[in-house]
């Protein structure tokens, strides 16, 4: 049951990425792109990683693509078919040859190779809960405080930036009016 | 590997009980999920007609009419009527629109109302599903309802339907950021970001609901709360995305038939949902409002929570129609001064005040 549904939303996801870089109209493009996070957040969610599925959902599809999708908005001749000129079939198949056998390389050393470093790993990410990413994030001994801090700073000059901003403008406005 | 049989946010309630009793367990998980599902959409579609009745009749009201009136007793099957009528309705699609997005973009904001609804916690095991990061899904789902309103009027192939869907996205973009703030300041107070952990952290008295319970403060996170999603909502007074007089409809300019009555929907919906997200950070979700009397409380809490949570949730949809039906549109300009230099600075200043309190813990 859980195989089926995992093999239904990683295909989901591998077309909806491939069209999001395919497809000649951008906003079709974003559209599959939106298909495609939330693929990966369902894909999350399978792997009890909750808060990655939900930051992955509020960030990208909230925020990143409301965004993406206004400049695209703002681009001239939109809806002409503009894509790029064509590479030659033959250069493309031989990309995707390489491509294909890199993966498949990979696929086959870890499945073959039951190695120490990815069972390991598959044991660390055992289900985190919110609570213990708040902790270690916040945390000054063993956690990532100074990081943090420096984000945020970050971001709070961003938005005061905005304001002062969009202050100007209003003051240029009201001086244009007789 | 996760075992199979386990669910993720099982249905704790009377009726996942009889489901686990009668199925074996893949099965039952399957059929709770779905019955948890269709019991949403039963919601959003009554919903639907029951808002836009509501809003025609206080409309009517405040105006000193009496609204519909003709078809049923008061009017009351007016909404079946408007609905038929929708759906026979032609949907007329623009030349040189796009028409994968133009059909699409009416679906968006219904399906974010949707999805957050799954995790509204009507009463004790009367939702959905319980993630612990609740309001980060809140605010990444409520996401699709812009993006709706955006694609829609790119789709339309309309200048009025464009400049509506930019003005309505920057908007929503804006506002958004007072809502999470204010969002942050519930989850602190309450030391948890689940739905359902919110409205536990209010029990008690009427006093412990986050609305009285911080002096002064949590009275004034109310008020910005509902000035930041009649915002988001693109309700009057803040509905210059639509404003008639000027750009006629606004995004859903070129809408008509089922399309249009689907943004209705999403609208209306939506704002039962605001109303919903209002009732569990502030008015304390489904608890009773037990004022503390020895005699009046225990029959306070004979009546179920989730008719609390409803009376409550209507309580403040009627005060978004009151605020539409009252208070004129404001201008671009004006909303924009409103959130970037009144709402963010108050809302961030909150922020820290009631930091200020959790950290001194005068808070409960």
């Amino acid at each position: 049951m859980n195989d089926f549904l995992f093999y239904v939303i990683a295909s989901a996801v591998a077309l909806l990425s491939l069209l999001a870089v395919t497809l000649p109209n951008l906003l079709h493009g974003a559209i599959a792109l939106v298909g495609s996070f939330f693929a990966t957040a369902a894909i999350y969610i399978m792997l009890q990683m909750e808060f990655l599925a939900l930051a992955q959902i509020a960030l990208y599809v909230g925020g990143i693509v409301v965004f993406m999708l206004i400049i695209i908005l703002l681009t001239n001749d939109l809806g002409v078919d503009n894509s790029l000129s064509r590479v030659s079939a033959g250069r493309q198949a031989g990309k995707g040859v390489i491509i294909a056998g890199l993966i498949a390389a990979l696929c086959i050393f870890f499945t073959s190779n039951p190695s120490k470093l990815l069972h390991d790993a598959t044991r660390q990410a055992a289900p985190v809960s919110i609570d213990e990413i708040g902790i270690r994030l916040l945390s000054t001994s063993n956690g990532f405080i100074v990081p943090f801090e420096v984000i945020s700073l970050l971001l709070l000059a961003a938005l005061i930036g905005a304001v002062v901003l969009s202050r100007r403008e209003n003051k240029t406005e009201e001086k244009e009016k007789p | 590997m996760m075992p199979s049989s386990v669910e993720l946010y099982p249905v704790n309630n009377f009726i996942g009980d009889i489901v686990r009793s009668i199925f074996p367990q893949p099965a039952a998980a399957v059929i709770n999920g779905l019955l948890a599902l269709l019991s949403l959409m039963a919601l959003v579609g009554s919903l639907g007609a029951v808002l836009i009745f509501l809003e025609r009749k206080v409309s009517a009201h405040f105006q000193l009419r009496f609204g519909p009136m003709r078809v049923g007793p008061h009017g009351l099957l007016q909404p079946l009527a408007d609905g038929i009528k929708a759906i026979f309705k032609e949907i007329i699609k623009p030349a040189g629109a796009d028409t994968f997005i133009f059909f699409l973009a009416p679906l968006l904001p219904v399906s974010a109302a949707f999805l957050v609804l799954a995790v509204i916690p009507f009463d004790h095991h009367l939702q959905v599903a319980d993630p612990a990061g609740g309001v980060l899904y809140v605010l990444g789902v409520s996401g699709l309802s812009i993006l709706g309103i955006l694609l829609a009027g790119w789709a339309s192939n309309n200048k009025y339907s464009l400049l509506g869907a930019m003005r309505s996205g920057a908007q929503m973009v804006s506002f958004e950021i007072s809502i999470a703030l204010l969002m942050l300041l519930v989850v602190m107070l309450s030391g948890t970001a689940s739905l359902r952990g919110i409205v536990l952290a209010q029990e008690g008295t009427i006093f412990d609901w986050w609305i009285f319970k911080l002096p002064f403060l949590g009275i004034l996170a109310f008020i910005m709360y509902l000035v930041a999603s009649t915002a988001e909502l693109n309700r009057t007074p803040f509905d210059i995305a639509e404003a008639e007089s000027e750009l006629t409809g606004g995004f859903a300019t070129e809408y008509s038939g089922i399309s249009f009555a689907m943004f209705f929907l999403g609208e209306f919906v939506n704002m039962f949902v605001a109303a919903c997200l209002v009732t569990t950070f502030f008015l304390g979700g489904f608890h009773a409002p037990l004022l503390g009397l020895p005699l009046l409380d225990p029959l306070l809490k004979l009546i179920p929570g989730f008719l609390w949570f409803f009376a409550k949730a209507f309580l403040i949809v009627f005060l978004y129609m009151w605020f539409r039906w009252t208070f004129p549109r404001v201008r671009v300009d004006q909303l924009m001064y409103l959130e970037w230099r009144i709402m963010l600075p108050a809302s961030l200043i909150l922020l820290m005040l009631s930091g200020l309190f959790v950290a001194q813990g005068w808070v409960g």
